[in-house]
């Protein structure tokens, strides 16, 4: 980063608004790759991740005056920007993942997981298994867990990009990470689907 | 604290340390979110590198720059009037200045029908609308045909454009505006006027 540049995101948006391009491609080299690793972590696509990060920052230069910093910071300014695009993108291809009518408080996660589902599973496969949970994670869950445990996004920014409460926040979190242990578990001992067993007759 | 209390809304606050030592069950599942957010926090660190394609700041850094560097919105101030009406309002006074100044004798006034707007702003009883009612045809202007369509604009001038008019301005006030309102044809241009005052 160019050392004659303030290093602050609101710094960075002032001296864009006033016309430094420099400033413009520091804030952008700054929070580009987050945000494209939140779309596709969301869409699961490349292309969808790309055209968000891009409308994004298009937003940034022609809506400047949108963020108010007393609200939050301008990293959740712009996950926000990134959360309705992606959601703009997922109803249009309605690529959203089934889980979605689970009621968001249904009940107590499943405590019937008693060994850590990772423990057994190499380092490439856990991280494998772990990205296929996070990615069928129904959207509302998928969301907070990339924010929150993948892009360290803090509760009170995670609230505001989501449009909720801090203990939605931690809530959904909540069941998400239980979800996701539940996900692993049946992974690591899958049952065998109705579709995979033979009917046999029965001679007794 | 109970066990769903400490799994639902204080697994990961302080005060929960004597929960998990009394709580066997608590701790084990304790263990396998920490295990589950240090595996979450691997993906993450082996994505670290994954971000949007090079070519992508090129095609922004060449909006920025179409945008002027001056990216603060610019917001349509609200406006109480159409923005035709002020339109014509400028081409009106615009109207008024040139043919006043273009004439120095006041012409006799011709005795016509009113326009349907003028009508209305007319001392009723009267039959000639542009005295009665102060509006003088302007000089050299075209003469309205009856029932023409026109537009009234109100508009501020110099005072010193009375006196072209026949009417008797001091020196010092000569540069005071006044406010008049001004008939203006089909064509845009400006045909009679009356000041308010």
């Amino acid at each position: 980063m160019n050392s004659t540049h303030p290093e602050t995101d609101d710094d960075l948006l002032m001296a864009m608004r006033s016309g430094d391009e420099q400033a413009f491609v520091t804030l952008y080299r700054k929070r580009q790759a987050a945000l494209y690793r939140f779309a596709q972590h969301m869409s699961g696509s490349t292309s969808v991740a790309e055209d968000v990060t891009q409308e994004v920052f298009l937003a940034l230069i022609r809506d400047g005056c949108g963020y108010d910093p007393e609200r939050g910071t301008l990293s959740g300014y712009l996950f926000g920007i990134a959360r309705k695009l992606v959601l703009r993108h997922l109803e249009r291809g309605r690529s959203d993942v089934a889980l979605e009518t689970e009621g968001e408080e249904s009940g107590w996660p499943q405590l019937a997981v008693i060994d850590d589902p990772m423990a057994d599973l190499t380092w490439r496969e856990g991280i494998d298994a772990l990205r296929r949970a996070v990615h069928a994670l129904p959207r509302r869950y998928r969301e907070v867990v990339v924010l929150c445990d993948l892009e360290e996004v803090d509760y009170a920014d995670a609230a505001l990009v989501l449009n909720c409460p801090i203990g939605t926040v931690r809530s959904r979190l909540h069941r998400a990470r239980a979800l996701l242990l539940e996900k692993l578990n049946q992974e690591r001992s899958p049952r065998p689907a109705m579709g995979t067993l033979r009917p046999v007759r029965c001679l007794s | 604290m109970n066990c769903q209390e400490f799994r639902e809304f204080a697994f990961d606050a302080p005060e929960t340390v004597a929960h998990l030592q009394d709580c066997p069950s608590c701790a084990a599942w304790r263990q396998r979110q920490d295990s589950l957010i240090a595996s979450l926090r691997a993906m993450a660190a082996e994505s670290q590198h994954v971000g949007a394609p090079a070519n992508l700041e090129a095609k922004l850094v060449a909006a920025f720059r179409t945008h002027g560097g001056t990216v603060a919105p610019v917001r349509a101030p609200r406006m109480w009037a159409p923005v035709a009406t002020w339109f014509a309002a400028a081409a009106a006074v615009v109207a008024v200045a040139f043919v006043l100044s273009n004439q120095h004798v006041p012409q006799p006034v011709p005795h016509r029908n009113p326009p349907a707007i003028v009508e209305s702003a007319m001392i009723e009883g009267d039959d000639s609308p542009f005295n009665s009612a102060d509006f003088i045809p302007l000089p050299n202007a075209q003469q309205l045909a009856p029932n023409e369509d026109v537009n009234l604009v109100r508009v501020e001038v110099p005072r010193s454009t009375m006196i072209v008019l026949g009417y008797d301005v001091s020196a010092e006030r000569a540069s005071e505006p006044v406010e008049a309102e001004v008939v203006l044809g089909p064509d845009g241009l400006a045909r009679a006027v009356r000041f308010l005052e």
